[in-house]
């Protein structure tokens, strides 16, 4: 059934185009739009260590919000994810399984290392802890801080997205 | 003043009792180790002393303290009924050195069976042996490690810090390339599980509801648990070792990195212990903003156990998590302006607080205050204690009886949640708790939902404490006390007095030295009584630093409490524990 217009419901047109012709295409070239769609759709890897990762939680809750910077939907299983962050310090005993996870993740792949322990082992010089995740992953950026605040997470985010969206396509990492 | 502890164990036991030491108010009984087993049954079943609750299983060695034999393992009790504690202390004769000998004494697990994975982590990172122990098997390191870290001929370990860097230089060549520190470890675990007729299967390290890195196996008779074996030390970062090789104060950052929803309790937990070593006194206003702020880091730890675990439980109450973290946030707003960081803030240190309060401290305090209590809880309440989904997931999941939980040496609000009202604020009140009115809530449930109204009702009488303690706060007084033996000088002091000089060079570049003895701390931690031993030789380094961390006792529970019950409760039963990675495996 349709509805009559009536008066109280005034009919809406359409703003009038500027200039002629349907907006119908942009130039630009399949490598550049790819990265541009990837780096505004990470997937981080649902995974936290120790102090960084309750930082990293409190990243996606909504006083900071990483959502707003398209990276909120962090997967449970390293298949899906395409960026994982390490938050905090990684022992002996851990690293087999940080490389692991690493390698199941599908191609291409990022790593931050969030907070000084996941950087170069932090206040932690001794037999348990491994100086630096970079010793057993190739690391793409490093946040300083003891833990980082959020906003230096979202700082390093951005400068990987700048990362991202240079990677260019059918690059192999591996 | 006569101990009847000791007195009745002299009388009983006249052989086995080598030694009584009385220290800052704590008793030491040395023992002799082939009568332990039998003085432990003794301590725990008499009526007089009913020991009930084993706190802490711990190994030193005391080879730099010129003492033989070279191995003892130290056994903190604790007695609810009685109210009571003491140590004891039992020299390990046998194998001293290396090359695979190990000392060996009796394990305890038969009286008190919360020292299992106590003995576990002492034959892990000591080295000694526990004939008797059902499982004595690695916890911490990997299974193929070598050696033993904690004992003294064990270096620190390590790299060395370099502080120029020359990337052009060949000996950093092998910087950021793919070294692996060792062999990769595949499943070590199911040794003892049924693999014909059960399924085995793995959650962890990596699981969004383990809360960390905790691994678990799990035997299943189709949906049923039958048998669960955690798997820790993925986090295993050498706090202990740490904690000996670094002075006295340089140690309180580390603690807010241990259960790091919680970094004001555990600073408070440390100072307090190297306070009551140094016969420090702490300002009364001092002591007050201590209980203040401790109360305000409990709401906070509730309210992350609380968003995570309505998580957990049920993804469609992910709001929670949300304005879970939001009051949590104004919490660490006010941390912030106190003294500077969120999450890791060394605020205390020994002899009082590193700076004065702010001056808009106590409004910010009441502002939080007014948003958070009553409307703040209640709404927390009113989304959950009455959803069907969340009884019906709590409800009867992960039930502990009291009898259970005191043998396991579980403690903090598990303890209360199945019917203890045992809380060290009230049983020995420290830092001034004695003067501020709260309730101990309890529940007879004993099952997750139990749990969760413990906690509900704590964070409730935190706020209590924390209003009453903001009447009695007076900006302005001293925040630290003036022994310039133990706190720096004010800095207008150095340039008008050569002796605050003297004092100021003394401290930054040596430290204090506290006498020779042992002390061992307790506090109520949000998760429940953690413990700081401290066994000083006299100079500036703790020449044993043991920590008791609630949430590694209170974890070993879980397969008591998963027994018989679904796959699914698992989580419940995880995030009911409220347990931190940081702390369990430190
Ligand atoms: S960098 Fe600091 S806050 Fe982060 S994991 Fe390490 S110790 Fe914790």
């Amino acid at each position: 059934m349709e509805l009559e217009p009536t008066a109280a419901m005034p009919k809406i047109t359409p703003a009038p185009h500027e200039k002629d012709g349907a907006p119908g295409f942009v130039m630009t070239n399949l490598s550049e739009l790819v990265g541009w769609g990837r780096k505004y759709s990470l997937h981080p890897l649902l995974f936290g260590l120790a102090c960084c990762a309750i930082e990293q939680i409190t990243a996606g809750m909504s006083r900071f919000d990483i959502a707003r910077f398209g990276a909120e939907v962090f997967r449970a299983s390293p298949r899906q994810a395409d960026l994982i962050i390490i938050s905090g310090r990684v022992s002996n005993k851990m690293a087999p399984v940080i490389k692991r996870l690493h390698e199941q993740m599908l191609e291409p792949k990022w790593v931050i290392a969030m907070g000084d322990c996941a950087s170069c082992g932090g206040p932690f010089n001794n037999y348990a802890i491994i100086q630096g995740v970079d010793k057993i992953i190739p690391v793409d950026v490093y946040v300083p801080g003891c833990p980082p605040r959020p906003e230096a997470l979202f700082y390093a985010l951005t400068r990987l997205q700048d990362k991202v969206q240079k990677f260019g396509l059918g690059v192999r990492q591996g | 003043m006569t101990n009847i502890t000791t007195e009745k164990l002299k009388t009983r036991f006249p052989d086995a009792v080598l030694g009584v030491e009385s220290f800052k108010g704590e008793t030491t009984v040395t023992l002799k180790a082939d009568s332990l087993l039998e003085t432990a049954r003794f301590l725990r079943d008499d009526p007089d002393l009913q020991y009930n609750l084993l706190l802490d299983v711990y190994g030193m060695d005391r080879h730099r303290l010129g003492l033989s034999p070279r191995f003892a393992a130290q056994y903190e009790l604790f007695s609810i009924p009685k109210n009571r504690r003491i140590r004891l202390n039992v020299p390990i004769a046998g194998p001293q050195a290396g090359n695979g000998a190990l000392p060996k004494i009796d394990s305890v697990t038969g009286v008190w069976p919360t020292a299992n994975w106590l003995e576990r982590e002492t034959y892990d990172l000591m080295g000694i042996e526990f004939a008797g122990h059902p499982w004595l098997h690695r916890i911490m390191m990997p299974r193929n490690w070598v050696g033993h870290p904690l004992r003294k001929d064990y270096p620190l370990g390590g790299e060395p810090v370099n502080f120029s860097f020359d990337k052009d230089n060949p000996r950093f060549a092998h910087l950021g390339k793919q070294i692996m520190a060792g062999p990769s470890f595949h499943s070590e675990l199911a040794e003892e599980m049924d693999e014909e007729g059960h399924l085995i299967i793995n959650m962890g390290p990596q699981h969004p509801a383990t809360h960390g890195v905790l691994r678990l196996a799990v035997e299943l008779d189709g949906e049923r648990v039958v048998k669960i074996q955690p798997e820790l030390g993925y986090l295993h970062s050498g706090f202990e070792k740490i904690g000996e090789n670094r002075r006295y104060e340089q140690f309180i950052p580390y603690c807010d990195r241990l259960d790091y929803l919680a970094p004001m309790s555990n600073n408070l937990g440390y100072v307090m212990t190297v306070e009551r070593l140094l016969d420090v006194d702490v300002p009364q206003q001092a002591q007050y903003a201590r209980i203040l702020l401790v109360e305000l880091q409990r709401i906070a730890s509730h309210l992350v156990w609380l968003g995570t675990h309505a998580m957990d439980v049920s993804g469609t109450i992910h709001a929670l998590l949300m304005y879970a973290f939001n009051w949590r946030e104004k919490i660490l707003d006010i941390f912030e302006m106190v003294c500077g960081a969120r999450m890791t803030t060394s605020y205390f240190c020994v002899g009082g607080l590193r700076w004065p309060l702010p001056g808009a401290f106590q409004d910010a305090v009441r502002h939080f205050l007014t948003g958070f209590y009553p409307d703040g809880i209640n709404e927390f309440e009113g989304m959950i204690t009455n959803n069907p989904i969340w009884k019906s997931r709590l409800q009867e999941v992960g039930y502990l009886s009291a009898e259970q939980a005191i043998a396991l040496g579980v403690t903090g609000p598990m303890l209360r949640g199945s019917g203890l009202a045992f809380d060290l604020r009230k049983a020995q009140p420290y830092s001034g708790y004695d003067r501020f009115d709260f309730d101990v809530p309890t529940s007879d449930r004993g099952d997750s939902y139990g749990r969760y109204l413990v906690r509900m009702e704590e964070m409730r009488q935190s706020v209590r404490i924390v209003e009453q303690v903001l009447n009695k706060l007076k900006p302005g007084g001293p925040h630290k006390t003036s022994d310039r033996k133990v706190v720096l000088p004010p800095r207008e002091e150095i340039s008008t007095s050569m002796e605050a000089l003297i004092h100021h060079f003394k401290l930054v570049t040596e430290g204090f030295k506290p006498p020779k003895g042992q002390v061992y701390g307790l506090i109520e931690n949000p998760k429940g009584i953690l413990g700081f031993g401290v066994v000083s030789d006299g100079s500036a380094v703790p020449h044993r630093l043991r920590m008791r961390w609630p949430s590694f006792v209170n974890l070993q529970a879980t397969d008591t409490m998963a027994r018989g019950g679904l796959l699914s409760d698992i989580v419940t039963i995880i995030g009911s524990i409220d347990i931190v990675l940081g702390e369990v495996d430190r």
